[in-house]
C-alpha cells in the first residue's frame, strides 16, 4: 500500500486520484474531528470539505511527517474561521476552564455517550481531547496545530481524559 | 510509559466512532468541487489562451506583409475580412452583448467556484 507521503507527492504533481486516496483514507478522523470540534453535522461536513479543499490547495507546501497531523491542523484553523464567522464577538482564550458549548436537545437524554461526554467538557480541554485522544495526534503536533504551550495540551489532554471518564463512568453506573 | 498510552482505550472507541461516520459520497462530494474547479481553471486558461490566438492572428497580416513581403493582395484581402467581421459585429450589437454575456458568466462562475 503506497504511504501518505507518496500519495501527497503525487497530488502536488496534479495526480487527483492520489489525492482522493488521501481524502478516502482521512475522512473518518477529518469529520469526526470538525464533528467534535463544532458539535453540529451540518457544520463539521462543511468544515471537512473545507479542510480537504484547502489541502489540496496547499498539497505542495506538505513537508513530510504525519499527514494526519498535517490535516488536523487545517482542519482545526478551517474551524477557527468558522467561528469567528459565527462568533464574532467572543474573543478565543485558551486558558479559559469553562465556555459553554451550545447544547442540543439530546444532551438533556439519560443516555450519555462518548460524544456527548465530550461536549461536557470546557472547550479547551475538549479541543485537546479531540486532537490528541480522538484524531491522535501527539502533544507537540496539537501544540503546533494551535499554538499552545506544549504544557498546556498535556494539562487539558490530562484534566480532559479524567473528566471523560468520570463522565463514562457516571453513564456506565446509571 | 507514554502519555498516549494512558487514553489508547478511548483513542480506540473514538476511532471506532468515526468508522461509522466513514461515507463514500463524502469523498465524492470532495473530489466533485475539486475536479470542478479545475475544469474551470481549464475553460478559463483556454479562453485566455483563444482570446491572445485571435489577437495575435489579427496582427499577422500586417506583420507578415511588413517583414518576409507577402504578396500585398493577400495581406489586404485578409485585412479587408477582419474589417468586415468587425464592420458585421458593431452593425449587429446582438453578438457584442452575447460575448459580454459568455464573458460575465465565465467571471461570475470562476468567482463563486473560489467562494
Amino acid at each position: 500500500m503506497r504511504t501518505d507521503p507518496d500519495l501527497a507527492a503525487d497530488a502536488a504533481r496534479g495526480n487527483d486520484s492520489a489525492f482522493a486516496e488521501l481524502v478516502r483514507r482521512h475522512q473518518a478522523r477529518v469529520r469526526g474531528m470538525a464533528r467534535r470540534l463544532t458539535d453540529s453535522s451540518g457544520d463539521a461536513d462543511d468544515i471537512a470539505q473545507a479542510t480537504f479543499l484547502t489541502a489540496w490547495q496547499k498539497i505542495g507546501t506538505y513537508a513530510g511527517g504525519t499527514f494526519a497531523a498535517w490535516i488536523c491542523t487545517i482542519c482545526y484553523r478551517e474551524f477557527l474561521q468558522v467561528r469567528r464567522r459565527q462568533r464574532p464577538e467572543i474573543e478565543f482564550d485558551e486558558t479559559a476552564e469553562i465556555i459553554p458549548f451550545d447544547r442540543t436537545l439530546a444532551d438533556t437524554g439519560d443516555k450519555m455517550d462518548l460524544s456527548r461526554a465530550l461536549a461536557k467538557l470546557p472547550e479547551a480541554q475538549r479541543i485537546c481531547v479531540t486532537l490528541c485522544v480522538a484524531a491522535s495526534l501527539s502533544h507537540r503536533e496539537a501544540a503546533e496545530a494551535t499554538g499552545w504551550p506544549l504544557g498546556t495540551i498535556k494539562s487539558h489532554v490530562t484534566r480532559g481524559v479524567a473528566a471523560l471518564r468520570k463522565h463514562l463512568a457516571a453513564t456506565e453506573v446509571a | 510509559m507514554r502519555d498516549e498510552d494512558t487514553y489508547a482505550d478511548l483513542t480506540v472507541l473514538f476511532a471506532a466512532e468515526d468508522r461509522e461516520h466513514e461515507a463514500k459520497p463524502f469523498v465524492d462530494r470532495v473530489m466533485g468541487r475539486i475536479r470542478a474547479q479545475a475544469r474551470m481553471r481549464k475553460l478559463l486558461l483556454v479562453a485566455a489562451g483563444l482570446g491572445g490566438a485571435i489577437v495575435a492572428a489579427s496582427q499577422l497580416p500586417k506583420l507578415l506583409a511588413d517583414s518576409v513581403g507577402l504578396d500585398a493582395s493577400l495581406t489586404t484581402s485578409i485585412i479587408q475580412a477582419q474589417e468586415g467581421v468587425s464592420a458585421l459585429a458593431s452593425a449587429n450589437p446582438l453578438w457584442l452583448g452575447i460575448g459580454a454575456v459568455v464573458v460575465l458568466s465565465l467571471m461570475a462562475v470562476a468567482a463563486m467556484e473560489r467562494a
